[in-house]
């Protein structure tokens, strides 16, 4: 239990628990603004993860429809990452075009957006495992470039690794939740979407367009997705098109856990879940997948509304 | 200015207002009362879109809105201070009153109005930092008007602006409805309050069960026995 442990934990935890806070927070923003889970963020997600894959190393796997097939261009990976999350901020928007949208100008029950939201997550990952088979893709450990694998910290008698992907992990979701927090809080467009969030028919007496703030909202939400499925995907490899269902549920335990709608809950709740994972003693680590929902549990019994929640009188 | 023809609004298969017709000239304040239910709030929502009409048209300075999305309505001119405030309560009252004027980009004029409107209202301007969930009632009906106001709007629409206000607040809100008139500003009146309304407002409509029952001028209205006996008591 010396120091150099306690802080490869730490980097190991943060690294990873900022991820899950960008992830989560594609579930946020769309459950703050239409008070319903997106189902299909979790394959929006494996879906990003796929085509950033795709666009770095210029080639599809063995199997599936596009086997073996090239791009005639590689991309340098901080320009896959972009193309790759902007691209799966236009599949949230496909989302919101095939689950949301016809079901809310009937004025439908907002349950049962959930349950057409699952049946494109369904379409999506089907849909990736036609064209990219269903093998596992893994970057090579060239796609950062030249940089060094990993920088050693001598700390007292240890040693900390940290290795350059989690560096990345970390400065990448650092910047995006600096930036969208910043966004939401101080722009006027920012404003407007709180104005949406909580209120739709004020709102659009302010002449803010509700449908085309939903419209970004799951841009953003797909873009959030994609970027953590890259980042995930990166450091672990896509273990086939079913590889966002795991994170997806885990993404769901963190935005309970920091308090469902809440924004720093969800960005809380992913750090909290991502140390927790981390500073799991090795003897256990068989028990790493239960770690998020055994938090969620213990710390529900405790606060009902989550870490942050507020009270449920709000959006349910 | 605004004109509305046989136009019939329902919740579901429930007809709430029949083949309401109406019209609203340019510098006007008119009114539009009745008793609780009949049916006025609907007749707003409807005007601002946040309602489809089952049949009838509604047209603002002779451009039919009927086909329009709310905020495309509030770009043509038409501000709408809805019922029962409406406030952001999770923003500050600055952000509200900029929001207000989120159609515009003149910095200096929104800059200008801010002003206006916490000249109008001075408790909005030692309050402006604050939450407007944590405002009392009379203040939020102000930041609700204030904010309506902020998008410069030829026609305001205002639903109830005196409920639930301490008598003196009320009447300071309809010399302030009156102030904005005579510079210009026409306004559709929805009041319970039938006195007041009929008071400050050029012409008025009675409403009765989603159906428009009497119509004309103010005063003559207000002479008028069965207005009287319903409404004024
Ligand atoms: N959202 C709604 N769903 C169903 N019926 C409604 C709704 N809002 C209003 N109504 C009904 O429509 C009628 C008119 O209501 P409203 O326009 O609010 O009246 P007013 O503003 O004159 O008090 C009432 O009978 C009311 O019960
Ligand atoms: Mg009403």
């Amino acid at each position: 239990m010396s120091l150099a442990w306690f802080l490869q934990n730490l980097v190991n935890g943060l690294s990873i628990g900022s991820v899950y806070a960008v992830f989560a927070l594609g579930y946020t923003l769309v459950f703050s603004v239409l008070g319903i889970l997106n189902f299909a963020h979790g394959a929006v997600f494996t879906l990003g993860a796929y085509l950033t894959y795709v666009l770095a190393v210029g080639e599809f796997g063995l199997n599936g429809l596009l086997a073996g097939m090239t791009l005639p261009f590689k991309l340098p990976f901080a320009l896959a990452l972009l193309a790759g999350a902007l691209l799966s901020g236009l599949a949230g928007v496909a989302v919101e075009h095939l689950a949301f949208r016809p079901l809310r100008k009937r004025g439908a029950d907002a349950l049962l957006a959930l349950v057409s939201s699952l049946g494109v997550a369904l379409i999506l990952v089907n849909l990736i495992q036609y064209l990219f088979g269903a093998e596992i893709y893994s970057f090579p450990s060239d796609v950062l470039g030249t940089l060094p694998p990993a920088v050693i910290l001598h700390v007292g008698e240890g040693l900390v690794a940290m290795r350059t992907i989690q560096v990345v992990l970390f400065g990448v979701s650092l910047l995006l939740l600096i930036g969208l927090a910043w966004f939401i809080q101080f722009t006027k467009q920012g404003k407007a979407l709180r104005a949406v969030a909580e209120n739709p028919d004020t709102a659009s007496l302010l002449g803010i367009s509700v449908d085309a703030f939903i419209l970004g909202t799951f841009f953003i939400s797909g873009l959030l997705g994609g970027l953590s499925g890259t980042l995930i995907g990166v450091s672990f490899g896509l273990s086939g098109p079913y590889f966002g269902v795991a994170y997806g549920l885990k993404a769901l335990a963190v935005i309970v856990l920091g308090g469902l709608g809440s924004i720093p809950g969800a960005v809380l709740g992913g750090l909290v879940i991502g140390l927790a994972e981390a500073f799991l003693p090795p003897d256990m680590s068989s028990f790493k997948e239960a770690v998020p929902y055994a938090l969620l549990f213990i710390v529900l019994l405790v606060r009902p509304q989550g870490l942050l929640g507020k009270n449920a009188e709000e959006k349910v | 200015m605004l004109e509305l023809k046989g136009v019939t609004l329902a919740y579901g298969p429930v007809t709430a207002v029949h083949e309401a017709t109406l019209r609203v000239a340019q510098g006007e304040i008119v009114t539009l009362i009745g008793a609780n239910g009949a049916g006025k709030t609907t007749i707003l929502r409807a005007v601002s879109r946040l309602i489809k009409p089952k049949s009838g048209a509604i047209t603002f300075e002779g451009r039919d809105i009927t086909g329009l999305s709310p905020d495309k309505v509030v770009r043509l001119g038409l501000a709408h201070c809805p019922e029962g405030r409406q406030v952001l309560a999770l923003q500050s009252v600055r952000d509200n009153l900029e929001l207000g004027a989120y159609i515009r980009s003149d910095t200096a004029g929104i800059r200008q109005d801010l002003d206006m409107v916490f000249g109008l209202f001075p408790r909005l301007r030692e309050r402006a930092a604050q939450l407007a969930g944590t405002l009392s009632g009379g203040e939020q009906q102000m930041l609700a008007i204030g904010r309506a106001l902020m998008c410069r709007p030829r026609l305001l629409l205002l639903d109830e602006p005196s409920l639930g206000l301490a008598p003196i607040i009320a009447q300071e809100i309809f010399h302030i409805i009156a102030n904005l008139n005579q510079q210009g500003m026409t306004i559709l009146l929805v009041e319970q309050n039938a006195h007041m309304a009929m008071r400050t407002a050029h012409r008025a409509y009675v409403l009765e069960a989603g159906l428009i029952v009497a119509q004309g001028d103010a005063k003559a209205l207000a002479g008028d026995e069965r207005v009287r006996k319903a409404y004024l008591g």
